[in-house]
């Protein structure tokens, strides 16, 4: 996927290099709420693979108050779903969910 | 019970209840910032409805072309998959209408999840509604109702089959909670039997709940019916009963 930026760009550009790739082990990292978040509970502390990098945009907390921050890399994040809930019943199954880059964290 | 119904002066003084309109307090903000930009001259209240009329208008046949496209067409489905924004642009579908940027909260960053045999996937948004509306409309109810939203994430198969869809275990079940600016929609298996069918012929079987991954296409099955169970245990209301109870 090319870059789509689209909502109104922010006047900061020192971009956060994107870290992961493809097919890294990654860990959701479990930080404090600051006001707003879009990091879910179910993930936090629990390790995926990413499936895909996305785009680079403001991260959640900073746009939830119009705040101009710095954009950053999101990614999409595959988890086991037996990973995410110890009593899940199938082996196979999976979910996957979309995260900036400073929720995560390389296992 | 009907002994309630008494009344002290003999006359029939019942009022209409009043029709209460439950509203909530983001409905009531939503109306608050729409009247002040009204009244700041931001834009009117007739551009207001016409955008409301035209959000409302949009529903999932472009999603079902796309399906049907890209079943009868390899190369619009590699770009389909590649990038989904711009594949949209090929049947007419631009995500930057009406405003330059998109529909607000429908952001430009669409992906499109095939299945196959063995990979089954279906969407979801827990934190509130995130759905690719360009090209499904507006989600139904069920999708952005906190039961479904909470449970597909933790039993996904569980809340299939409640759909009338039960997965064997062998296929793999993904679970898509999009709920950050990626939207997405689900490109189902092409159902056996349909070879010689034409794209509109196919359209027909890739209904909204196709795309989100509760339901499979099939032939004959043109429409989101979803089955209707009798109740385990329903209420009766048996004359027996009512003694019963007194």
């Amino acid at each position: 996927m090319k870059d789509k930026k689209t909502s109104k760009a922010p006047e900061k550009t020192d971009n956060a290099p994107a870290r992961f790739k493809a097919g890294d082990r990654v860990r959701v990292k479990d930080l404090p709420n600051m006001f707003y978040s879009r990091t879910q509970m179910y993930a936090r502390g629990v390790s995926g693979t990413i499936a895909a990098r996305t785009y680079q945009d403001l991260i959640p907390e900073d746009e939830a108050f119009n705040r101009d921050g710095r954009l950053e890399q999101y990614y999409i994040v595959r988890f086991r779903q037996k990973d995410l809930w110890q009593e899940y019943p199938s082996e196979k199954d999976t979910l996957q969910t979309e995260f900036p880059d400073r929720w995560l964290e390389p296992v | 019970m009907q002994t309630a119904h008494k009344h002290a002066g003999g006359g029939h003084d019942h009022k209409a209840a009043p029709t209460v309109e439950e509203i909530t307090d983001f409905e009531v903000l939503e109306i608050a910032v729409r009247e002040l930009a009204i009244e700041h001259g931001l834009f009117t209240a007739q551009d207001h409805r016409r955008f409301t009329e035209w959000a409302e208008s949009v529903g999932p046949a472009a999603g079902s072309r796309l399906v049907a496209k890209a079943w009868t067409d390899p190369g619009f489905k590699a770009r389909l998959l590649d990038d989904g924004v711009n594949a949209c642009k090929e049947i007419g579908i631009d995500w930057a209408e009406p405003t330059g940027f998109g529909t607000p909260s429908d952001y430009m960053n669409f992906r499109v999840l095939e299945d196959t045999p063995r990979l089954h996937h279906v969407i979801v948004c827990t934190l509130c509604s995130c759905y690719p509306r360009p090209v499904l409309g507006m989600s139904p109810e069920w999708y952005r109702s906190t039961n479904y939203r909470r449970r597909l994430v933790r039993w996904p198969r569980e809340v299939l089959a409640e759909f009338g869809l039960i997965l064997p275990p062998e296929v793999e079940i993904r679970v898509e909670d999009s709920n950050q600016k990626c939207r997405f929609m689900v490109l189902p298996v092409r159902p056996s039997g349909t070879d010689n069918w034409t794209e509109e012929e196919l359209a027909a079987i890739v209904t909204r709940d196709c795309m989100i991954g509760v339901a499979l296409p099939r032939r004959g099955r043109t429409a989101d019916v979803h089955p209707v169970r009798k109740a385990r245990r329903p209420v009766h209301s048996s004359p027996q009963h009512g003694k019963a109870a007194e």
